[in-house]
Parts: structure tokens; sequence; C-alpha cells
């Protein structure tokens, strides 16, 4: 087991300056992802030239991220025989019910067939909800405990007031294009998303499924460009999660840059959103902000983040967690 | 409004506008503020009678094997691929069946009783009215999405199979967090359109969320009685 975090996390973690804090935590047995290469960033906020291929690394970066989990069969489920914990490297980028396949066979194995209703999966009593992109549900619950990540697995009692149903592939996709489109909305009024082909569209999903980086990006690149005059989208798509009220998420429209030319921060969203995020002068920090597992500074250009950061879906998922207390 | 994308302030006025009507009419509807803002939304609880013909509701024991309709809103207008809609959809709904007697209420005229709650939220993503809504029966259970498909009128089923742009797909309710359906709002833009464009000419001003659930209120049961568009202006110069 040691092994495998060892190569998990040399794979995913490289150092970088400037934009991301070391991110202190990031040892053999934490989950923060620290980015690599130097990044500079000139101050119109524009990257140089030389620095474009560390911009596709990060892309990368956050395509290739994986979560060491362990999936129980919950001990209230009906057996023939005793289940064995089944291990999987899950990407932070996809959704559950894509990945999990193996998961579901490997536990069918040991049940009745009228023992086994609509899987669903829940971490310490949490149930999971699967249209949240993976690595945004492990920040959200279980960013600051030990690996793997122990997920336990339910056949019965769906909790219907909690999850929505998921009987097939087709409706993950239907949610990961509703979202696509929801973020073209807020970037370009639509107008990229509505001029790509049916076929477009497709090859966005089955890229996402087949986890092919190359596919994917041979089209939201598109997702991603906007008149250079305009200096960046039109609004950012994005979402702040936090687990201290019932609200699920808080998405507003939101510039990434200010009518008087300036570039809008990750700092001025929170300030803008969630204020309580923030720590002020003197005071002990709270909350950690937590986008694909790393902390980036608060001064990172929203643009920026919005390009690079974002999920497949083209949305910046950010959780905003308690601070541990250890 | 010179285009059919409303925002957030306007459509605080619209609904504390339908809100006094409703008042004023009885008709049920109440604003649910967020906590220590002004953001909310409305909300309305009724009780419908669907008749058990258009369709029988799927017996709770076991889920069902069949494909969700398709609820991909393909904005480019193609031609989609569907994925079996009428397996859900279509005529297996409207075979009458031997109902299950034990879970849903059967009245006299043989309809069923349901509990539905409707909501109207903003999407500033879309700048467009959005309605969520769920089901239950009398005996407490919540509808699924097939179920809920057999509670509307086979002719706007028809209407929505075709056109899934206004499908009908379940969907976290973005205040609460908890499973509701919703009707996709990416097209409302293109209906609402035509509506405020020929506005000016009827000289006088249009309640963009009372045009807008006239129409996709009744398609689930939500009816607008005509008695709202009598006396309900804004005070405010258009």
């Amino acid at each position: 087991m040691i092994t495998l975090l060892c190569g998990f996390e040399s794979f995913i973690c490289r150092m970088l300056s400037v934009l991301f804090m070391p991110a202190g935590s990031c040892s053999v047995l934490g989950l923060h992802l620290c980015f690599g290469g130097a990044y500079s960033l000139c101050p119109t906020g524009r990257t140089s030239c030389s620095t474009m291929a560390d911009d596709k690394d990060v892309l990368r970066d956050v395509w290739f991220g994986r979560i060491p989990t362990c999936f129980t069969l919950n001990p209230d489920e009906v057996t023939e025989r005793e289940a064995e914990a089944y291990y999987l490297l899950l990407p932070r980028v996809s959704y559950l019910p894509v990945v999990t396949d193996k998961v579901k066979k490997h536990f069918l194995k040991v049940m009745r067939a009228e023992d086994v209703e609509e899987m669903w999966f829940e971490y310490e009593g949490t149930p999971l909800k699967w249209h949240y992109p993976i690595g945004v549900l492990f920040d959200l619950h279980a960013s600051n405990t030990v690996l793997p990540w122990n997920i336990t697995v339910h056949f019965k009692n769906f909790p219907d007031q909690d999850l929505l149903h998921c009987l097939s592939n087709s409706i993950v996709e239907a949610h990961f294009m509703s979202s696509i489109k929801e973020a073209d909305a807020l970037k370009h009024k639509s107008q990229v998303v509505n001029d790509m082909q049916k076929k477009d569209h497709k090859q966005l999903w089955m890229g996402l499924q087949n986890d092919k980086f190359d596919q994917f990006w041979a089209m939201n690149r598109k997702l991603m460009e906007y008149p250079t005059e305009d200096g960046g989208f039109r609004y950012i798509p994005f979402r702040i999660y936090q687990t201290l009220s019932d609200r699920p998420f808080i998405q507003k429209l939101f510039r990434p840059v200010s009518p008087d030319c300036n570039v809008h921060t990750l700092g001025d969203l929170l300030k803008e959103m969630y204020p309580d995020a923030l720590t002020n002068d003197g005071e002990q920090k709270r909350y950690q902000v937590l986008i694909h597992g790393i902390e980036p500074l608060l001064e990172t250009p929203l643009q920026w983040l919005s390009e690079h950061l974002s999920h497949p879906d083209n949305f910046l998922h950010i959780c905003v967690v308690p601070v541990p207390t250890d | 409004m010179s285009c059919s994308v409303l925002d957030e302030e306007q459509f605080r006025l619209s609904c504390q506008l339908l809100l006094q009507r409703s008042d004023q009419l009885g008709d049920g509807w109440s604003w649910e503020a967020v906590q220590g803002s002004e953001e909310g939304y409305l909300r309305k609880t009724a009780l419908r009678s669907v008749p058990s013909d258009w369709g029988p509701l799927h017996d709770q024991k076991g889920f069902s094997s069949h494909p969700q309709p398709q609820t991909l809103c393909d904005s480019t207008g193609h031609e989609k691929e569907e994925q079996d809609p009428a397996a859900s959809t279509g005529s297996d709904f409207l075979r009458a069946e031997e109902e299950d007697a034990g879970s849903y209420t059967v009245t006299n005229s043989s309809s069923l009783v349901l509990q539905y709650e409707y909501h109207i939220l903003f999407s500033c993503s879309y700048g467009a009215p959005v309605l969520y809504f769920r089901a239950f029966t009398l005996e407490g259970r919540s509808l699924a999405l097939e179920e809920m498909w057999s509670t509307i009128h086979p002719n706007y089923r028809l209407c929505l199979q075709n056109c899934p742009l206004n499908a009908i797909s379940q969907q976290e309710h973005p205040l609460l967090g908890q499973p509701f359906f919703f009707f996709h709002p990416c097209r409302t833009e293109e209906f609402m359109g035509p509506v405020l464009q020929a506005a000016p000419d009827q000289g006088r001003p249009v309640n963009y969320v009372l045009s807008w659930l006239s129409v996709v209120g009744p398609v689930v049961g939500l009816d607008v009685p005509l008695q709202y568009c009598t006396a309900l202006h804004s005070t405010k110069p258009d």
C-alpha cells in the first residue's frame, strides 16, 4: 500500500512557484496535489509564451489526478458469502457511475439478484452525490483524512430524498452535457456550444468516459477560447461548495475582469460570494479553499483558473472546508 | 425589456407582482427567502388528480430497467438519436394494465390523487425562471421520473418526446439540495422572445414569470387562472 501511495504521489506531485502554495501537508499520505514547473505571470495578466508548455502540463495533471479508494459492502446487505473489499484508483474528474462497473460486478458475485436494487455509495453516513465530480466529493467530505478513501457500497434502501437516480450512463451523459451547456451560456452566451455538431458534443462525453485526454481537449479547447479584446470569458462558471449549511453550493454571475479592466482573482470571487472563507489579518485560518485538492493562492487570476483548473464539465468547482483540528 | 433575458432583480419584481395577485385570488403561492439574503423562490403545493387511464404508476417493488427518456438538450437542433424514450413514455404507459391497488389511492372516478410541490427559481446562467417540482402519493411515496411521465397529458408527452430540449429530468434543487424534477431552461429564451417582442404592441407590460408559467405550468398540472392577467402590471416604467 505504501508503495502504491509513493508511486501515486510522485506521479502527481511536482514543484510550482508563484501561483500555487506548496500545500504544506503534501506528504506521502496526504492527498494534496502540487503542480509543477516554473510558472510566471506577466503584470498584464497574460502568460508568457515560454510557459505555454507548463499550462498544458497543468491540464494533464488535472485530468490524470487520482484518488486511491477502498470500496466495502455495507455490512447489512444480505450476501451468500463474505464480500472482500475492492480497491480502485478513482479519476478526480469523472463521476462514480462511470468508473464503478467493476465495483458493482465484484459485489454482485456474492449477492443474489433479488437482494440487488440500484447501487449507491456512502461515506461516513453521507450519501455521495454521483452527479458531482469524484474529486469534489473527496475534497468536500474526506480531504484531510488518511488514504485510501473508504466508501461504503449499498444495494438497498436508495435514499431518494438525497440522491438522484442513475439507472444508466446516458443519465450521467445528460448531466455532464447539461453542465457544459450551462458553462458555455455563462462564458459565451452559448454561441460556441451551439455552433458545435452533435458529434462534437459526443466527443466531449466519450473523451471523459474513456479517459482520453487528447480526444477531449481537441474539442474542449474551443470552449476555452475568447475574443482577445475581451480579456476573458463573459462570466466565469463556478460553484462553491461547503458542508456547514443546507445550501448545496453558491453559483452566481461573476466577471473575470472588472469594468475598469482589473483582473479578478480567486480572492475577489470569495470576497464577493463567500467572505467567511477568507481569513482576516491577525485571525487564525479557519477554512481551506480547495480546487482539485490543492489550495491555489488567492491572488491567482480567476480567468486562468477557469481555463486550467476547471473540470471537464467546464465549471470551476471550489470546496471550502474547515481547517483540520489535529 | 429589450431582450428576452431576465435579470435577478426583474425576476424578483415579477414574482412579487405574481404573489400579490395570488394573494388576491387565493392561489396559494408563497415567497421562500434564502436566509439572510434577497434571494428566494416562489413555492406552491397542490393536490392534483391524474386520470388513471393516462398510464399506470409503476409499482415500487423492484426498480424499472427501462432506459430513462433522453434528456439531453441539443441546442444545435440536429436530429437526435433517441435513447428509446418510447420505452418510458410511449405505448407502455397508455396500455390499461391491472392496477396494483396497494400502492396508490384510486378515487371513484378512477383517477389518482397526488400531492405536488412547485418551486420557481431563477437561473442566472440562462437569465430565466426555472420550474422545479416533485410529487408524492398520499402515502408519502415520491414519484420516480417514469411515473412522472405518466402524469403528463398524452398530448404534452408527445410534444416533449419530439422536443427533448424542453424535457423533464431529475435535478438537484440548487438551494435545498434535494432531488426534484425540472424543465431545462436552455430554450426558455426562444419561446419568451416572441412574447416580449409582441408586448409593446399590446399596450401593457408583460410579467415575464407569469407568461412563462402559463406555458410550462399546465404541462405538469399547474394551471394559471386567467384572472392573473387582469390588473397585473408593474408600477415601474418599462
